[in-house]
């Protein structure tokens, strides 16, 4: 079939408005939206960090310095490499894998219970009471936290008064707080991908699984944990991307001695004032997250289309 | 007021990609009819009446709807009017708003609508519904919804794509009186599609016999039966009991078939076979289970089997007797229970006997598998 | 075996008692500071049950203009992602086969890219586009609104779609072709059939957005230039600086939220309710008996307990003052801290008793006494301000009238008034003299 008998058959099984509507939207929103502000921020990330009146000049040409600079640091510093950006980019990293395995392991067993379950009033208030705190501001949420992890936060009150500690204890420095928050913030996005697979699983599978007298523990492993493995790799996935790009909770929570690396791009655009640093940051922080999504869904052999249901 | 028009499939081939369809269709259905396409599901008897309505064109080949060639002219435009599987009942419209949809896309008053509505309630007998929604309807409330939905549009030609499948015995057998009731009422012309003789065979001035896209066979219901095309034919409508073998000779309307495992018998030469049919091809013969019958005595002859009774079912109006000719062959017979208060004879071997004009040879082909 | 089903009983509640304390517990600590009179948002020590911190709120003009953005913000990005989501989902089911999981790659992308990534991008883009036609930076195209309802649609648009795939999933396509059949032409049956069964996603899909617009913060704030959204100023305020007025904000949201929860819930409840009767849903909804909705229906009976509780607070909150309590804490510190205060004093006196009865140096500290802490004496009856203030007051007022000030009037501003009488004690026969 061509593209021109492709187009007829569009218009003529859509109609000529609504064809046109449904075209011009998603172009719109794939190309404009989607595709074109990638393409231009990678673009960016490679130019000159120059003043706007030099832009578009002679001095205006393509240079990895930015990505020259997260791997080397600075010309003439006193390490061979950016021992600063580079640590926070892999904590990050490892912060976010972490926050994720905490999310699965709190949620899995809730997914399974609600999945398995037959409904009822009392199934539908806990998804319910699940659901809510979704709504409430990220921003809140977090806020939430330090009210009960600070200095003179809920915890060290009721610690101190009880005499069990002398000192409070500073959670935020520890990162208790922020990973706390991090996973409080995803927890949904990842039990209503898993709920939503083992719910579909036939309650007769377990009940032969328990019936050729398999443990817990083996049912599980062997007949529910495969069947909800694109529920599972789904959540881990959305968890991962959004604790590695979160902002709210790092700035509010986060201890001052260890950043961020959205927070190391945020201060590229919004203190330093170098917008293609800032691209180039944002640009690794993207690919390395897409690479470590797409290894982990070849690992578990899950497609992108599981993504998402 | 036989408002009926012809429709005509002349050389339809319908391809997607390398799969071939509909092979060659050459139907010519008159006005008025009530036309039945009959065949096993995925013999493409679906996608002939898609291409009657509209929703896709044929890959080759015209269909002709009052003679006018339909290509081209989407399925809005077409006089045609189709009743789906699953009915396709609009679920957020109420029941009368289903039916008069045709009228609002033309854009009349709501007012014409509520009273055309009611006259066709009235009409499928049920009055007093219209205000409710299709799912608060019954299985045969939303069958007849749908037929007065159908009808509404007042096409030249209906199309019905299996719509009494969802139906249980009782209602389906119900709705096939009262649909060839509505045909003959309103005289348009009907094609029917369905996997289910019964249907076809009851309801039908025509039927067609469709297996893997092509057409075997087009007839009045008493000849598909007593004298079908081919084998796939005679073993898909109607039960039939299968002897293969090669054709010994020919005596006129008479063939003498040599069967691998039940000796020589004698039928009647197919129509469709008389003119190609030679000593020495391979043949099938078809006696039906109705066609036999206990001999009085236990000579031998061309018209007679001898089988041991593996066992009887009791069905009401017959008896279905299961018994094993020689080398495992196996036979069915049906009696009609006439209170003749039988024995049964399961252990026992009998002599079976049929007339020769009730049976049928073909040259050998493909069966339906079921 | 049966010790076993115990166990995990055991285990299974204790463990939805630990979750939902986790997802439940900071919602709830954080709505009781905000009842708490202290200035830091803090549940314990509990002081005086105050609402002074809701007035705070509803003062505070950065909050409410960031309100006004989000929903100009939060009205846009609905339209946009609404529309663009359903076009995109649309899409989907006609894209053919060989695009399909590009496409869905492409879109579904918006989801897992991080936030930032989305709101930098955006940014530069239009930022680029903006310089490239060679317009002011302060045009439409800078601009915080269109900016951030474009950034908050990318990837909002993704979550619309999703909602619509599922719907999608469920449609008939057998209904369009029904009405195609009886001469509906594409745009009737695309707006008679499919857009009314499309019509409760639309809904969900059209929330949902609105709630994404209205939180997100990623991607904001990169884009909002100079229109902060509700979120932006909340980040603001937490990061530099906190008081329980945020606090306030928050009951005010999860009770929103919680009551927008309820009625969605007993909506779908009365049209199973309606299902499983087989009745019609309209049957159900005009015959409003109430007995027949509670039956069963936990939320509709918590929504109303709710709906009591919320009038009976609002009551109690015109008819209750903190003021009291909050005197009474503060006068109780007061004492509290003059105890200590009095305590040292003590000590420090019996210190100098003790000096004047062994050394030379009395008249030296005799005379700082007076002027120190041991004027209390001299002005018997008053609060502790009083207390505080006075010796200072004495000593810095006396030079001055003393000096150069001699014309002015003994009662001139606040403080004159205030300590009027105890100036009076020693400036008066100073004036005399002068006169």
């Amino acid at each position: 079939m061509s593209a021109v008998q492709i187009l007829r058959n569009f218009f003529e099984k859509n109609g000529i408005g609504l064809g046109t509507f449904l075209l011009v939207a998603v172009f719109i929103w794939v190309v404009i939206l989607i595709i074109l502000p990638q393409l231009s921020m990678l673009d960016f990330s490679f130019r000159h960090h120059l003043p706007p009146p030099e832009m578009g000049g002679p001095k205006d040409t393509y240079t990895i310095e930015h990505y020259k600079y997260l791997v080397l640091g600075a010309p003439g510093a006193d390490t061979s490499y950016n021992v600063v950006d580079l640590g926070v980019f892999g904590r990050t990293l490892i912060a976010a894998v972490f926050v994720t395995i905490l999310d699965l392991i709190l949620c899995y067993p809730l997914a399974y219970y609600l999945g398995q379950s037959k409904g009822g009033g009392f199934i539908r208030v806990l998804v319910l009471l699940l659901i809510i705190p979704y709504w409430i501001n990220e921003i809140l949420r977090a806020f939430a936290f330090r009210i009960i992890f600070g200095d003179s936060g809920l915890i060290n009150e009721v610690l101190l008064t009880f005499g069990l500690i002398n000192d409070p204890i500073d959670f935020i420095r520890a990162n208790v707080a922020l990973y706390a928050g991090l996973g409080y913030a995803y927890i949904l996005l990842m039990i209503f991908p898993i709920y939503n697979v083992i719910e579909s699983l036939d309650r007769n599978q377990i009940e032969a699984a328990r019936d050729m007298g398999a443990p817990w523990w083996r049912i599980h492993w062997r007949v529910v944990i495969p069947y909800a493995k694109p529920g599972i790799s789904s959540g881990c996935t959305m968890v991962f991307m959004l604790s590695a790009g979160a902002l709210a909770a790092p700035q509010i929570l986060g201890g001052p001695s260890s950043l961020w690396f959205t927070q190391i791009i945020y201060q590229w655009f919004n203190q330093g004032g170098n917008w293609p640093r800032g691209a180039a940051f944002a640009i690794v922080l993207l690919l390395t997250c897409i690479i470590i999504v797409l290894s982990m869904m070849r690992l578990f052999k899950v497609k992108i289309g599981d993504i998402g249901k | 007021m036989s408002r009926g028009v012809e429709v005509n499939l002349d050389n339809v081939w319908i391809r997607f990609g390398d799969f071939v369809a509909v092979r060659e269709a050459n139907v010519s259905i008159k006005g008025g009819e009530f036309f039945s396409f009959l065949g096993p599901s995925g013999c493409g008897k679906t996608t002939i009446l898609r291409a009657v309505s509209g929703f896709l064109e044929p890959s080759e080949g015209t269909v002709k709807i009052g003679g006018r060639d339909m290509a081209g002219i989407g399925p809005n435009k077409r006089p045609t009017a189709l009743i789906f599987q699953n009915l396709a009942l609009f679920p957020l419209m109420k029941v009368w708003e289903n039916i008069t949809f045709s009228l609002e896309v033309q854009g009349f008053s709501k007012v014409d609508r509520r009273k055309r509505a009611d006259e066709l309630l009235e009409m499928i007998a049920l009055p007093d519904q219209g205000d409710k929604l299709p799912s608060e309807l019954s299985g045969g409330q939303k069958q007849r919804v749908a037929i007065a939905r159908a009808l509404c549009a007042e096409p030249d030609v209906l199309l019905l794509d299996e719509p009494l499948s969802a139906l249980d015995l009782k209602l389906r057998q119900h709705m096939r009186t009262e649909l060839r009731e509505i045909q003959q009422r309103v005289g348009i012309t009907f094609i029917y599609i369905t996997h289910d003789q019964g249907e076809a065979l009851t309801m039908s001035d025509n039927v067609a016999v469709m297996r893997a896209g092509v057409i075997d066979q087009i007839a009045d219901g008493q000849t598909v039966y007593d004298d079908p095309a081919t084998p796939f034919v005679a073993s898909f409508v109607g039960e039939n009991n299968v002897f293969r073998g090669t054709v010994k000779s020919i005596d006129g309307e008479f063939a003498i078939v040599d069967t691998n495992r039940s000796g020589e018998l004698a039928a009647r030469i197919a129509t469709s076979a008389k003119s190609n049919l030679k000593v020495g091809d391979a043949a099938m013969m078809f006696v039906r289970p109705e066609a036999c019958n206990i001999a009085p005595d236990d000579a031998p002859g061309k018209n007679r089997l001898t089988a041991m009774v593996k066992h009887e079912e009791f069905e009401g109006q017959i008896y279905n007797v299961f018994l094993e000719g020689s080398e495992g062959k196996e036979i069915k017979m049906s009696l009609v229970n006439i209170g003749q208060n039988r024995q049964s004879a399961e252990g026992k071997d009998l002599t079976l006997e049929y007339a020769p004009e009730h049976a049928v040879v073909l040259p050998a082909g493909e069966l339906a598998s079921e | 075996m049966r010790s076993e089903g115990y166990l995990l009983k055991i285990f299974l509640v204790v463990y939805l008692l630990v979750f939902f304390g986790y997802l439940l517990g900071p919602l709830i600590v954080m709505s009781i500071t905000a009842f708490n009179s202290p200035s830091f948002p803090k549940m314990t020590p509990w002081e005086c049950l105050t609402f002074e911190w809701f007035d705070v709120l509803a003062n505070d003009t950065r909050i409410l203009n960031g309100i006004k953005n989000s929903l100009i913000i939060g009205v846009g990005t609905v339209i946009l992602s609404v529309i663009l989501g359903l076009a995109g989902a649309l899409m989907l089911t006609q894209i053919w086969p060989k695009m399909r999981a590009t496409y869905y790659t492409i879109v579904i992308a918006p989801i897992l890219i991080p936030g930032v990534v989305l709101g930098i991008s955006t940014l530069v883009f239009w930022d680029r586009i903006n310089v490239m036609l060679g317009f002011e930076t302060d045009s439409f195209l800078n601009n915080g609104i269109f900016l951030t309802i474009l950034g908050q649609s990318t990837f909002i648009a993704s979550y619309c779609m999703l909602v619509f795939i599922a719907r999608l999933q469920r449609f008939d396509t057998g209904l369009t072709e029904a009405a195609l059949d009886l001469g509906a032409t594409n745009v009737q049956a695309f707006r008679k059939i499919l857009l009314p069964f499309m019509k409760p996603a639309i809904g969900s899909a059209a929330v949902l957005a609105f709630l994404a617009s209205f939180e997100n913060y990623n991607t904001t704030t990169f884009t909002f230039g100079k229109f902060p959204t509700l979120t932006i100023e909340l980040a603001q305020k937490v990061r530099y600086g906190i008081n329980p007025s945020i606090s306030s904000l928050a009951f005010i949201i999860i009770v929103l939220t919680v009551i927008g929860a309820l009625a969605h819930e007993i909506y779908i409840r009365r049209q199973q309710l309606a299902l499983a009767n087989g009745a019609p849903v309209k049957a159900v909804a005009n015959g409003f008996k109430l007995p027949r909705i509670f039956q069963g229906n936990p939320a509709a009976i918590i929504l109303v307990l709710l709906a009591l509780g919320g009038f009976s607070t609002i009551w109690f909150a015109q008819v209750y003052s903190p003021q009291e309590c909050i005197l009474d804490v503060r006068e109780q510190k007061r004492i509290l801290q003059q105890q200590k205060i009095d305590e040292i004093r003590q000590q420090r006196l019996q210190q100098q008793q003790q000096k004047k009865l062994q050394g030379p140096d009395i008249f030296g500290s005799d005379k700082k006494a007076p002027s120190g802490s041991g004027s209390a004496p001299q002005s018997p009856g008053k609060g502790a301000f009083g207390d505080i203030f006075a010796p200072k007051n004495l000593e810095k007022t006396a030079p001055d009238s003393q000096q150069d000030s001699k014309p002015k009037n003994p009662g001139k501003g606040a403080f004159g008034d205030i300590f009027a009488p105890k100036n009076l004690d020693k400036t008066g026969p100073q004036e005399n003299t002068t006169d």
